[in-house]
Parts: structure tokens; C-alpha cells; sequence
């Protein structure tokens, strides 16, 4: 088998369902051309996923859908997604974790998109700028 | 993503198949509610063909086995695919929601 080779795809589009869509095919089909695993695969997926909805939901929420730019990296042995987005700057340090041993009852339904992209993935780094907006960047091996 | 369902006895299994995100999570919740309100308390979901579930899914899980408990019942999972029992596991709900291997494990867990 041969070693997967560098690379690195790029798409953009505006923060909507049909978008949100398009970014998890996109994403699956890179990760499959960098030689990432299934579970790596499934992992970026909704990752990425998550990220993104966030975006549509949170960061464009109360304006229209605004641009969302994908960009997937691989050197070969680690891939590396970068999400960029003009909307609310999000606030990751203000994300209550779930409380996984509550009982159905008391389960809330917020914060599990976060509290998945932070076991999925092993970095994990978020700026926020007046030049490129919000960028949010994850990375994790491309096999198990 | 497509849903259907059957009632035996008293036990509704909801066969759920392809993605289930946040564009799709709505139909599946409501469809879960839905199946609740009407007398079928007692839901087993069908998970075989589910290949993709993200946090939207697992919403759509929790507000169904929140309301079919309210109402004497319960929603059990049957046949989850190893990707998406790894979300259920991460998410703390295989700790919520009890998880079979089969369909017929779960609706026959209803009469045990």
C-alpha cells in the first residue's frame, strides 16, 4: 500500500442546511483521498459537522446565513480542518460540559456538539480577528 | 434520511435510515413524538441503517425517551452501527437508553 500524500482541498459557501450538507460529503471524500480510516473518516465528519452547524445556528442566529470556509489538510499522517466564519465570535470557554451521568430526566439538550469535537479530536485551537473573522482548526491522526 | 414504522402488539418500532443531522433531526423527532403521543409508549428504534448521527440525533433521542417515560413507556435502541453507538457512548446515553443488539431483543424487553 502506498503512503498517503500531502494534501489539501478548500470549499466555501454560505452557512445554510444544503451547505451543512455538502461540507459532510466534502469532508468524508477528503478525508477518504488522505487515507484517513473509517472511524478517523466518521470522526471529521462529525467534527466538522458539528462545528459548522453551530456556526448556522449560533453565529449567523439572528441575521442571515452568512460564508463558511472549509479547508481540509493532510500531511499524510495527520489531518487538519480549518472552519473560518464572519459570524457572533463563539466563546468555547463558556460551553457548560454535559453532565453525562444525569439521569434522562435532568439531561439537558445543550453543549454536546462541543463536548464531541473535544473527544474526537486531539487539537483543537479557536481565534478570533478582525481580518479572517472566526477560525476554528482540528486535528487528529488519519488512522486509529 | 427515512422513517418508518410498525406497531406490534404493544410495542412501535421506528426504522430510521441514512443520515440523521441537524437537517433531518426535526422530522425524526417529531415523528418520535408523534408515535409517543399516540398510545405507543413503548418505541424501539431501529438503528441498522442509521450510518451518521450527530448531537441533533441525539436530541431527538432524548426529548423521545424523556416523553415516552412520562407516559409509562420507554425508547430502546436496537441494532446501532459501531460508529454511532461510539457517539451514544461519548454522549453518556448508552448510560440513559438501554441498547440492543436486535429488534427483537428490544421489543421483547417491553414483556420481560
Amino acid at each position: 500500500m502506498t503512503e498517503p500524500a500531502p494534501l489539501r482541498l478548500a470549499m466555501s459557501g454560505v452557512a445554510t442546511p444544503e451547505t451543512l450538507e455538502a461540507i459532510q460529503a466534502f469532508v468524508v471524500e477528503g478525508c477518504r483521498k488522505a487515507g484517513a480510516d473509517e472511524a478517523a473518516t466518521f470522526d471529521f465528519r462529525l467534527a466538522v459537522d458539528e462545528a459548522c452547524t453551530n456556526v448556522a445556528v449560533h453565529g449567523y442566529a439572528g441575521g442571515g446565513p452568512g460564508p463558511i470556509d472549509v479547508v481540509l489538510e493532510s500531511d499524510g499522517a495527520r489531518i487538519r480542518v480549518s472552519i473560518t466564519d464572519r459570524g457572533v465570535p463563539f466563546r468555547p470557554e463558556l460551553v457548560a460540559a454535559p453532565d453525562l451521568d444525569a439521569e434522562a430526566e435532568d439531561r439537558l439538550p445543550g453543549g454536546l456538539g462541543w463536548h464531541l469535537i473535544r473527544n474526537l479530536m486531539d487539537e483543537i485551537e479557536y481565534h478570533s480577528g478582525p481580518e479572517f473573522g472566526n477560525r476554528l482548526v482540528i486535528a487528529r491522526q488519519l488512522r486509529s | 434520511m427515512e422513517i418508518t414504522a410498525e406497531t406490534r402488539t404493544d410495542v412501535t418500532v421506528v426504522s430510521i435510515s441514512g443520515t440523521v443531522d441537524s437537517g433531518t433531526a426535526v422530522a425524526l423527532a417529531s415523528t418520535l413524538r408523534a408515535h409517543a403521543e399516540n398510545g405507543g409508549s413503548h418505541l424501539v428504534a431501529d438503528l441498522t441503517h442509521v450510518d451518521y448521527m450527530s448531537s441533533a440525533g441525539l436530541r431527538a433521542l432524548l426529548e423521545t425517551v424523556k416523553e415516552a417515560r412520562q407516559r409509562g413507556g420507554d425508547l430502546r435502541l436496537a441494532s446501532v452501527q459501531p460508529n454511532v453507538l461510539r457517539v451514544l457512548d461519548l454522549s453518556g446515553f448508552t448510560k440513559i437508553l438501554k441498547v440492543f443488539s436486535t429488534v427483537a431483543a428490544a421489543a421483547a424487553s417491553f414483556t420481560a
